[in-house]
């Protein structure tokens, strides 16, 4: 009669005994939300708020009688959103003594035609307001962004930033698209 | 074993579920040029289309030239004005599109 041979389990004691793999994905399963803690609590201050008006802040713009802070809502190329092109993101809080004022804000690449085509509108309460910027095909790098803005008074006033002070990221993205065309 | 992986699977497709929608809806509207005719689709980049939207045709001294609106089908079609014109797309303040007429499909430049 022959003995069968039991092969000794070297992992006999540790945790996860026998099958070690299952042992380490779980490690792993533990560390990747670990890994992404800092970038999730960077964007909940983005959104909420607790982290500024944006990523990028590009200071007080004096619009007419108004003031503004403005800033670049987060430094990334402009996103592309499908049949509506490219859209970046801009945030802008009024001062206390205008938000009363202002009845609405918008903003355009280029020079308005008139107040009707004034451009995309910023959404949100005064303090910190945030609007979709389309990026159309043709904008050519060295354009300026016109902030319009319209008083309960029926005043409208404009303000221009350069495009490559504004978010040099979607100037140096309109530089390589140009490349690419 | 092949229980375990359902249930997995399962986990996983919740979660996908769960994931909250883009909720941004973007204007866009294009326009292209056949037989002198131009014809242009518009909606928003959700999906919904244009139905009642406002197309208005301008001239560059601002001059509304052809006004008009899109169709159940997302679609309005007019003759090629003379001269130089704009085509605002207005779903209201804020949500509109403008297209200039050398940015046309098929009208050269």
């Amino acid at each position: 009669m022959t003995e069968a041979r039991i092969k000794p389990n070297p992992h006999a004691g540790l945790p996860g005994g026998k099958r070690r793999w299952p042992f380490h994905l779980s490690i792993l399963l533990l560390l990747m939300p670990a890994l992404l803690v800092p970038n999730y609590f960077r964007q909940v201050a983005l959104f909420s708020g607790t982290g500024g008006l944006g990523e990028r802040k590009l200071g007080e713009i004096t619009i007419g009688p108004w003031k503004a802070q403005l800033a670049e809502f987060s430094v990334e190329e402009p996103l592309d959103q499908g049949l509506a092109g490219h859209i970046k993101s801009f945030a802008l809080g009024l001062e206390p003594e205008s938000a009363t004022h202002v009845k609405a804000s918008y903003m355009r690449v280029g020079k308005p035609r008139t107040l009707r085509a004034a451009g995309a509108i910023f959404y949100g309460p005064p303090y910190r307001q945030l609007v979709d910027l389309p990026i159309p095909q043709r904008t050519e790098p060295g354009e300026r962004l016109w902030l319009t803005m319209e008083g309960w008074d029926g005043s409208v006033h404009q303000a221009s930033i350069a495009l490559s002070e504004a978010s040099p990221v979607t100037e140096a993205w309109l530089a390589k698209q140009k490349g690419t065309r | 074993m092949k229980a375990k992986l359902k249930t997995a699977l399962m986990a996983v497709l919740a979660t996908l579920a769960m994931t909250a929608p883009a909720l941004a809806h973007y204007p866009f509207c294009t326009c292209a040029l056949r037989d002198g005719s131009i014809t242009c689709t518009g909606g928003f980049s959700d999906g919904t289309g244009a139905e009642g939207v406002k197309l208005d045709v301008i001239s560059y001294d601002e001059e509304v030239l052809i006004p008009g609106k899109f169709g159940a089908d997302s679609k309005v079609s007019f003759k090629r004005p003379d001269g130089e014109f704009y085509i605002l797309f207005d779903a209201g303040p804020g949500h509109v599109v403008e297209i200039d007429w050398h940015d046309i499909d098929g009208v050269e430049k």
